[in-house]
C-alpha cells in the first residue's frame, strides 16, 4: 500500500483516539487548555488597545493651533456648565447626608468599582461580547455586573489573568429580572438576550409583562434592575421597551423587545462592579465551562 | 525543521488578530471575519503531516479560546482537515486548487463553529437562516481573498526556515 495513504489512515485513527480521550478527559484539562490559549493572546490584545490610544494621541497632537484653541473654548464653556451642575449636586449631597442622618439609613457598600478599557468586541448570532483589559489580577470575578454610569452593559462571564470577557445585555446568555417604568405595582419581568437574526441592531427580550401593564404615554418605558438575585444592584437602567408590547402565545403575559440605553458596540470603557463578598451566582458561574 | 509549525503559527497570528480586528468593526452586524481555515491551506503543502496537525490544532484553539464554543470542536475538525490536505497534496499543488481549498475549508470550518455554537448556546434562536448563509458567504469570500497574502507570508517564513518547497508533482 502507498505509505502516504497508510500514514493518513494511521493519522485518522490517532485522531479518533484523541477525540475519544478529549471527550473523556476531566473538564479541568480542557479549561486549562482554553486558558493557556487565552493568555497567549492577551499581550496582543493589550498591545492593540494601547496602539489605538497611541494613534488617537498622535491624531490629536497633529491638530492645528486654531483647532486646539476652538476646542479649548468649547471645553471652557462645558466646564462652566459642569461647575454649575457640580454645585447643584453638592447641594443634593448635603441634603442626602442630612436625610440619611435622620433616617439612619446605611448605604450598602457591597461593590468595588473597577474601571476598565474595552480591548475588542466580538459578536455572532450566538454571542455578543466585549473583552476588557482588566482581569483576575485586578480583582475581577466571574458574574460581576458591568455598567457604564447607571446603565447596565452586561455581566462578566470569563475572567483571565489580565483580560475579562463580558456578555452584553443583548447576548443570548444574559438574564436578569427587572421593573418597568409606569408599573405602579412593581411586577417583576424577565430580561434575556436574543440571538440576533440579521444585520439589525441586537436587542433583548422582556417577558412576563403583566397583561394590564400600559406603557407611559409619549415616551418609551424604561426598564430597571430589581436588585433581586444579588447580581445587579437595584434601579440600574437596562434600556427602553421597543415600541409596543405583544401578547405571548399562551396569552397570560405580554412580551416586548428591549433596546439597550447605550450603543454597546461603541463603548470605550466600562465599570465592573465587583461584589466585596462572593454571592451564590458567582459560584454557579465558576462551574459553567462555556460562559 | 521540527519547530517550523510554531514559527509559522507566530507568523500567522497577526493575520488572525487582523481578522479579529475586522470582526470588531463588524460587531454590530454579528458577522465574523473567519480565516482560520484559510491559514491552514498553504502550510499543508510543505509541512510534514504531524506539523500540519499541530498547527491546525493551535489555529483552532486560538479561535475557540475567547468564544463560547464547546472545547476542541473547531480545533479537532481543523486537525482532520489538515490530515486530509497533507495526505492529498495533489489537490492543492497549484493556485486555483489552493483557492478552491481555501474557500471550501474556510466555509466548512465556519459551518462547524456555527453549528457548535448553536449546540452550546444557552437559548434557542429562530430565523437564523439568513445570518447563517451570510456568515458562510462571508467566510467563503474572505477565505478566498485572504489566501494569497496569507500564503505569501507563510511561504516566506517557511523559506527562511529552509523547509523544502512543495513538489510540483506530489
Amino acid at each position: 500500500m502507498d505509505p502516504n495513504r497508510q500514514g493518513a489512515r494511521a493519522s485518522y485513527v490517532a485522531l479518533s483516539i484523541f477525540v475519544a480521550l478529549w471527550i473523556l478527559v476531566p473538564s479541568a484539562v480542557r479549561r486549562f487548555n482554553r486558558e493557556a490559549f487565552v493568555e497567549f493572546q492577551a499581550p496582543a490584545l493589550h498591545l492593540l488597545g494601547k496602539s489605538r490610544e497611541l494613534a488617537t494621541f498622535w491624531e490629536k497632537k497633529s491638530r492645528s493651533v486654531e483647532e486646539m484653541a476652538a476646542a479649548g473654548r468649547d471645553l471652557a464653556r462645558i466646564n462652566a456648565a459642569l461647575e454649575i451642575q457640580i454645585n447643584k449636586f453638592e447641594d443634593i449631597r448635603r441634603e442626602n447626608v442630612r436625610l440619611r442622618e435622620i433616617t439612619h439609613y446605611n448605604v450598602p457598600a457591597e461593590y468595588m468599582s473597577v474601571v476598565a478599557r474595552v480591548a475588542t468586541r466580538d459578536s455572532s448570532s450566538w454571542w455578543q461580547r466585549i473583552v476588557i483589559r482588566k482581569g483576575r489580577k485586578d480583582g475581577i470575578r466571574p458574574g460581576a455586573p458591568v455598567v457604564f454610569g447607571n446603565t447596565v452593559v452586561g455581566r462578566v462571564t470569563a475572567v483571565h489573568l489580565t483580560t475579562s470577557e463580558i456578555d452584553l445585555v443583548t447576548s443570548p446568555g444574559f438574564r436578569c429580572t427587572a421593573y418597568l417604568e409606569g408599573d405602579d405595582q412593581n411586577h417583576i419581568v424577565l430580561v434575556n438576550g436574543v440571538a440576533s437574526n440579521s444585520l439589525g441592531t441586537a436587542k433583548a427580550r422582556v417577558s412576563v409583562i403583566p397583561r394590564d401593564y400600559s406603557m407611559p404615554a409619549g415616551q418609551p418605558a424604561r426598564v430597571f434592575t430589581t436588585g433581586m438575585g444579588g447580581v445587579f444592584p437595584s434601579r440600574l437602567m437596562l434600556g427602553y421597551l421597543d415600541g409596543g408590547t405583544y401578547a405571548t402565545q399562551v396569552g397570560n403575559f405580554k412580551e416586548s423587545l428591549l433596546v439597550p440605553s447605550r450603543d454597546l458596540y461603541n463603548l470605550q470603557e466600562v465599570s465592573v462592579l465587583v461584589p466585596l463578598h462572593q454571592n451564590p451566582g458567582e459560584a454557579l458561574m465558576q462551574g459553567d465551562q462555556f460562559q | 525543521m521540527g519547530w517550523a509549525w510554531l514559527f509559522l503559527l507566530l507568523a500567522t497570528y497577526p493575520w488572525l488578530l487582523g481578522a479579529d480586528l475586522a470582526s470588531d468593526t463588524l460587531a454590530s452586524s454579528s458577522l465574523i471575519f473567519f480565516v482560520s481555515g484559510t491559514c491552514l491551506v498553504a502550510p499543508c503543502r510543505r509541512l510534514k503531516r504531524w506539523q500540519a496537525v499541530l498547527l491546525a490544532a493551535c489555529l483552532g484553539f486560538l479561535f475557540e479560546a475567547r468564544r463560547p464554543i464547546p472545547d476542541g470542536t473547531l480545533a479537532l475538525s481543523l486537525v482532520a482537515i489538515a490530515i486530509f490536505l497533507s495526505s492529498n497534496r495533489q489537490l492543492i499543488r497549484n493556485t486555483p486548487g489552493m483557492l478552491w481549498a481555501a474557500a471550501i475549508v474556510n466555509v466548512g470550518a465556519s459551518l462547524i463553529w456555527f453549528l457548535a455554537s448553536s449546540y452550546g448556546s444557552p437559548s434557542p434562536a429562530t430565523d437564523l437562516a439568513g445570518q447563517f448563509f451570510l456568515q458562510l458567504l462571508l467566510s467563503g469570500v474572505v477565505g478566498t481573498l485572504s489566501l494569497i497574502p496569507i500564503a505569501l507570508t507563510q511561504n516566506a517564513v517557511l523559506d527562511r526556515l529552509n523547509v523544502p518547497p512543495a513538489p510540483d508533482t506530489p
